[in-house]
């Protein structure tokens, strides 16, 4: 496979995992617990797939790594802040 | 000023060519900002209800009322109001309440049926619909509509009576203001209740107190029973501040400002040309995106 289409392959993977947790968080209408595990669950595929992303394109680097942690945690922290308040 | 918003703002030689609003250190800060105002919060709601609440106005009336005109926009008759349903539906509030459930059957097995029989309306047929934290009366029907299996009870057409409570308590740890519906139809003549009693002796949270095991059913007087059921009529409270609107405010503002500076970093960066180590800005904005979509997409009120 060329290397050029590496991202663009990413990137659907992301809008697939995107769209289908964000359903799931849908279709758990009602069940705030189940809502606050589908967001964790939706954060720690982000941070996985940001760190393979990164990998595949050879400039991973502990930042990077932290910086999607972080990008995960704010997401988690704001999904309690609404779903739970 | 200028220096400091684009040092915050604007990928730069000052702050490493990364708005500094995206910086771990600075992205850590809104973490313990975000915490801090869940807890802030929640404290203030526990010490100063009236200030930092839920708003919320549901009102039997208003309920019978539009439950009736959703019947009659079909040509079906209005449903009369019934003190024995009322009961019953009171008895099942306090029910779900103080053995803390949230479903038609409790967890010993009690079926909506056993509060209507123990209140004593032989029913032919009856149905019951619940909500939990809608916050006022046209959201509720307008749910119930919206949803089949409980719209097919409000347009039945056998049913004759029906009987509501409207109560505010703890449910599972959370503040939830409780509706419960019961449908019925019977072959006796039925006690039709009195009037809705005034808005104005609605209870409210505040004069429900601890909110906890709201009743006691022991062997209540006839009167004592029948003010009880004018009690659970409405649930009207109005905080100075609304919880969810705050809340959803506060976090949608944060998520469009996230998204807005990852666009002007990411733009700058692009066409400067500019190498560094960082995440892809792309990515992280297709995320805040599909998070501002599942947060859109949550709603207080639920139905059963």
């Amino acid at each position: 496979m060329k290397k050029r289409w590496i991202p663009i392959i990413n990137f659907i993977v992301l809008g697939i995992i995107l769209s289908s947790t964000v359903l799931l968080f849908y279709g758990s209408r009602g069940n705030t617990s189940m809502q606050v595990l589908i967001g964790i669950l939706l954060s720690v595929l982000y941070v996985t797939w940001g760190i393979i992303h990164h990998a595949m394109k050879g400039d991973l680097h502990p930042k990077v790594v932290v910086e999607y942690l972080l990008v995960g945690a704010i997401a988690i922290t704001l999904i309690i802040t609404v779903v739970w308040m | 000023m200028y220096r400091f918003l684009r040092h915050f703002f604007f990928p730069h030689e000052t702050n490493n060519h990364r708005a500094k609003a995206l910086h771990p250190d600075t992205m850590l800060v809104y973490i313990l900002l975000l915490a801090l105002f869940n807890f802030g919060f929640r404290y203030v709601h526990r010490q100063y209800p009236s200030i930092l609440g839920y708003a919320t106005d549901i009102r039997l009336s208003e309920l019978l009322n539009l439950t009736n005109k959703k019947r009659a926009g079909l040509g079906l008759s209005e449903l009369r109001l019934n003190a024995k349903l009322s009961e019953a539906a009171a008895k099942k509030a306090s029910d779900m309440f103080s053995h803390n459930y949230w479903s038609h059957t409790s967890p010993e097995g009690k079926t909506p049926w056993t509060f209507v029989i123990s209140s004593g309306y032989q029913y032919t047929m009856a149905g019951e619909n619940l909500a939990k934290n809608f916050s006022n009366s046209s959201g509720v029907v307008e749910a119930w509509m919206a949803s089949s299996t409980h719209r097919d009870n409000i347009i039945k057409p056998g049913y004759r009576d029906i009987g509501f409570a409207i109560v505010n308590g703890i449910l599972n740890g959370e503040e939830t203001t409780l509706v419960v519906e019961i449908f019925g139809a019977s072959n006796k003549e039925e006690m039709i209740a009195q009037k809705p009693v005034p808005l104005s002796s609605g209870v409210s949270t505040e004069a429900l107190g601890d909110q906890t095991p709201l009743i006691f059913f022991g062997a209540p007087s006839q009167e004592a029973s029948k003010s009880f059921i004018n009690s659970l009529t409405s649930v009207i409270q109005k905080p100075l501040i609304n919880i969810p609107t705050m809340t959803r405010d506060i976090v949608f503002i944060f998520l469009g400002l996230l998204i807005g500076i990852l666009i002007i970093d990411g733009f700058v960066v692009s066409k400067k040309r500019i190498v560094r180590v960082a995440g892809h800005n792309l990515a992280h904005i297709m995320f805040f995106l599909a998070i501002s979509i599942a947060l859109l997409l949550v709603k207080r009120g639920v139905l059963l």
